[in-house]
């Protein structure tokens, strides 16, 4: 019902626009020209209780995102969101079908660190973003729905200026989850700097402690002060309520060619540093994200103890330095052995020096993101089983960027960003034939020349 | 810049039609004659006109261009063979299958090794195991050849293999650097590799001769297939960065490699009058000795070549002008587009670590392995051949990418059109070829040496790893289940 009503609408739009458009070319563009359409404006407020507009995929096998994978089922999405899963769901009338028979249905990935993709490299990120960008569609091609855009790391204190972006293809609307949902510090930090830092979590905490007591002083004495927010802790705030997750990054170690080459730079992440980072968490009292912890490996259970999640890229390798005993080098179990220490995990590509972290064009096999499933399988070649391995880079990394309510698995009440992929979502083969965000299909292989000619296999 | 570069690679496609005719009339009776007069068909405009409504016949097989080559290792003059068949313990290895690469699969099979070699391989049923021979049962694994690494830099503790001492460094080579226990060398056990051909780096010209070794050998003269494994150059898509009294334009690199490789050639020439007692002997030059066994096909140019226009220089220049037996490695980019007169010329070509290449001209990413292999319309409007399941490799210029993705680029080969049994070819028996090991390694075979790969699923997916590696007969890699390390 909608989308006719609309389609005569931008028609309207369309003729209405016809002639200052043309008139463009030979002086500036028109204010005047917009005014019919403030005709059909009306219209639109007439109808309040719009239709939802359903969709459903039927007859997938849906890899549910939790784990679980329920086969030939149905997802059926109402407007954004989605409205159930199930076998022998009841679909209202005028249901969309996608069919999805023989192929399969994943959540669309969500990547923990990611760049370009419609997106800029600092905040105001809904004023800026472009819904348009092309390299957009090479994401939704790779299967990407979502990203963190931005900064997340300043050395010493907190901050950070970042969104979780989605690849809502021609919705400007659509494109930013949140804002700011990450906020980063970097390790080592220097010992006045750390003081400083304990010394701002505790004015903060303090704070939420007078704010929470407010009320009833107030009750007792009605002149009583509102307790004032220390300047600057809007961050750290938002840390200590869980309005943001916390993330713990490693500063440079001066470039090491060497050691860097593998796939990576050569950030200081040894044992020490891994070390460093828990305490940081413990500091806040908060479980925090800890980003490539190269030794990550030597210490599961110290990290599980601070509730802290990890994220690593499993083809970012280091050789063990002889010389430091501390910098152990990468391990290709490094997933599994968190995951079997409860750490949860997420998984990206390397951000090495070729390409590392959009989806480009010219980026070396592996160290971009236009093949997620791939970083993946490096963390199942660890020993990373196939079911849990699908979490790192749908709710396990949703959750790491405190987004987990919103999307990362196909559950009745999420965004509707979801994948038809024509075989498993993490075999090196399988291309994604459908990628829907926000309950929109925003790319379809066989309409976009990317890799429309590739023939499928399965 | 661009505008001249087109018009450039214009002209040059152009001629290279005409220039291929007449080399291949003047110089060779060593194309292989159906691919030759396939080519000259080609390209008569009168007789393509009607020829475009016919199917073309299927392409023909690809082979390699080497004609001079000594027929067994005892014959080579200037090459210097590693040891073959040193002792190792008799193994017995069981497993649900077994891929011999030259052969069809063997389900419920049985490799038997011993002193470095393959003794036997079958279905378990039919071959008994000699007494005293251990048996190892790998259960539900697949086994594969030891992968034959084309294109890498990782068996020294130096990255730094960009000496530029001259615009062309032919006087140096990897041989000296060879360290069996570096870290990447491991990483290479665990990734499946059993032998690589450890090149200098792309930062001038001619880097110097890479060297043909093992992964695993008490010491580098164990280890060692064969000393020089090949000439290092690299055409363009590096050099550019160190100019020299050359420049560091295509022309002035183009004449640098040229002028050295025909003081070699001069060299050859000098030698074989000698030889035949027909001129004296050359003055003895350690450097021209080595360039001149690339005349004598002793082993191959292995040429970094990535782009359209840099992939006709070295199929022109080095294999067609100066009859050098070639190899492309690192090939990316869209050097594919010359598939079907790299065929012509049997000139195989090693891809990756870029496995795809966008096409600006429509937006699409195209698969470099594939691409080489299939032919296709490769961006001319009628389809050509493809150098097809025999003239087609991968390397992963580790460790720019790690060592253990050499089966990965395979696998992204296989993703973007590649059939997968090409692919497994890829990275053994062809790789082998390419460089003339393939009487040593590159697959199951009774006789070979016992380079042997034991993985738990499909080699070529990512998500298998490898639970041991048998490099001449010893088990020099298993997997810690509990904590593996690389």
């Amino acid at each position: 019902m909608r989308t006719p009503t609309l389609f005569v609408l931008s028609l309207a739009l369309l003729t209405a626009l016809d002639l200052p458009a043309q008139g463009r070319r030979r002086g500036r563009p028109s204010r005047a020209a917009p005014a019919p359409t403030a005709a059909p404006a009306p219209k639109k407020e007439e109808k309040k209780e719009e239709p939802k507009v359903y969709t459903a995929i039927v007859g997938g096998d849906v890899y549910l995102g939790t784990g679980q994978r329920l086969t030939g089922a149905t997802v059926l999405i109402a407007d954004d969101k989605i409205d159930k899963v199930g076998h022998n769901l009841e679909l209202p009338e005028g249901t969309t079908i996608i069919d999805a028979k023989g192929k399969t249905v994943s959540p669309g990935f969500v990547i923990v660190k990611g760049a370009g993709m419609g997106a800029s490299f600092s905040g105001p990120f809904k004023d800026t973003v472009n819904p348009f960008a092309a390299d957009i569609k090479q994401g939704l091609a790779a299967g990407i729905t979502s990203f963190l855009a931005g900064s997340t790391s300043s050395r010493g204190r907190v901050g950070g200026s970042n969104a979780v972006i989605k690849l809502a293809y021609g919705d400007v609307e659509g494109m930013v989850l949140v804002e700011n949902s990450v906020v980063g510090i970097s390790v080592p930090i220097d010992r006045s700097a750390r003081e400083k830092l304990e010394t701002s979590i505790k004015a903060a905490n303090d704070y939420l402690k007078a704010i929470a007591a407010y009320p009833a002083a107030k009750a007792k004495d009605p002149k009583a002060k509102a307790p004032k927010k220390p300047s600057g802790s809007d961050q750290i705030i938002n840390v200590l309520q869980d309005k943001a997750r916390l993330w713990i990054s490693f500063g440079g170690g001066g470039f090491n060619p060497f050691r860097g080459m593998m796939g990576g730079s050569a950030s200081t992440s040894d044992l020490a540093s891994v070390r460093e980072a828990c305490e940081v968490a413990k500091l806040f009292g908060k479980s925090a994200v800890i980003l490539k912890p190269m030794s990550a490996w030597l210490i599961p259970d110290e990290i599980a103890a601070t509730g802290s999640s990890v994220i690593i890229s499993p083809r970012t390798r280091q050789a063990p330095d002889p010389r430091d005993p501390q910098r152990s080098g990468s391990n290709i179990a490094t997933a599994a052995i968190l995951a079997k220490a409860g750490v949860p995990v997420a998984v990206t590509c390397p951000d090495g020096r070729f390409g590392g972290g959009g989806v480009g064009t010219n980026g070396i096999l592996g160290q971009d993101l236009n093949t997620p499933n791939v970083d993946v399988a490096y963390a199942i070649r660890g020993g990373l089983s196939n079911r849990k391995a699908l979490r790192t880079i749908t709710l396990d990394a949703a959750n790491i960027m405190g987004v987990g309510d919103r999307i990362g698995s196909i559950e009745a009440g999420k965004d509707a960003d979801i994948l038809i992929l024509d075989g498993d979502p993490l075999h090196y083969s399988s291309f994604v034939i459908t990628a829907v965000v926000n309950g929109k299909v925003v790319y379809e292989k066989g309409k976009e020349a990317l890799y429309r000619h590739i023939a499928p296999k399965h | 810049m661009m505008f001249s570069k087109t018009i450039l690679a214009l002209t040059a496609s152009l001629l290279l039609p005409v220039l291929v005719t007449a080399q291949a009339e003047k110089a060779t009776k060593l194309v292989a004659p159906k691919a030759k007069s396939e080519m000259a068909e080609k390209q008569d405009p009168a007789k393509q006109a009607p020829a475009k409504k016919a199917e073309r016949p299927p392409a023909p097989a690809f082979k390699m261009w080497n004609p001079r080559r000594p027929k067994d290792e005892a014959s080579h003059k200037v090459a210097k063979w590693g040891p073959r068949g040193l002792p190792s313990p008799g193994y017995a290895f069981f497993a649900q299958k077994i891929l011999p690469i030259s052969s069809a699969p063997i389900f419920d099979g049985v490799v038997i090794t011993k002193d470095g070699k393959i003794e036997a391989i079958g279905k378990a049923s039919e071959i008994s195991v000699p007494a005293g021979y251990e048996r190892v049962d790998c259960g539900d694994s697949t086994i594969i050849p030891g992968i034959v690494e084309l294109h890498c830099h990782i068996a020294s503790p130096s990255f730094d293999l960009n000496d530029t001492v001259h615009p062309t460094n032919p006087e140096f080579r990897t041989l000296d650097l060879i360290s069996m226990e570096h870290d990447q060398i491991k990483m290479a056990r665990a990734g499946g590799v059993s032998t690589v051909l450890y090149i200098p780096g792309s930062g001038s010209n001619m880097g110097g001769f890479g060297t043909l070794t093992k992964t695993y050998g008490k010491s580098p003269e164990e280890a060692l297939v064969r000393f020089p494994g090949s000439l290092k150059i690299a055409q363009a898509g590096n050099p550019e960065r160190g100019s020299g009294d050359l420049g560091s334009g295509m022309m002035g690199m183009s004449e640098g490699i040229r002028m050295t490789l025909l003081d070699g050639k001069k060299y050859w020439q000098e030698t074989l009058a000698f030889e035949a007692g027909t001129g004296p002997k050359p003055i003895y030059d350690p450097t021209l000795e080595l360039i001149s066994g690339l005349f004598r096909h002793e082993y191959p140019l292995s040429v970094h070549t990535q782009i359209y226009q840099v992939v006709l220089q070295t199929l022109q220049e080095l294999r067609l002008e100066l009859g050098i037996w070639t190899v492309i490695v690192h090939g990316t980019f869209d050097g594919y587009r010359l598939s079907e007169d790299l065929l012509a010329a049997g000139l195989p070509v090693a891809g990756g670590p870029r496995a795809y290449h966008f096409d600006r001209k429509d937006g699409s990413f195209q698969g470099v392995l594939a691409n080489y292999a299939n032919g296709g319309k490769l961006g001319w409007s009628e389809p050509v051949y493809g150098l097809g399941r025999d003239g087609i490799g991968v390397n992963t210029d580790s460790p720019v990418v790690a060592q253990e993705q050499l089966t990965l680029q395979a696998a992204m080969g296989v993703r973007m059109g590649l059939p997968h049994e090409w692919a497994l070819r890829a990275l053994t028996i062809n790789a082998a070829r390419f460089v003339g090991i393939e009487h040593r390694v590159g697959s199951l075979e009774v006789g070979k040496d016992a380079d042997i790969g034991i993985w738990n699923g499909d080699p070529i997916d990512p998500r298998s790893y490898v639970r041991k590696l048998v490099v001449g007969g010893k088990i020099c890699y298993t997997r810690d289940p509990n904590r593996p390390m690389w």
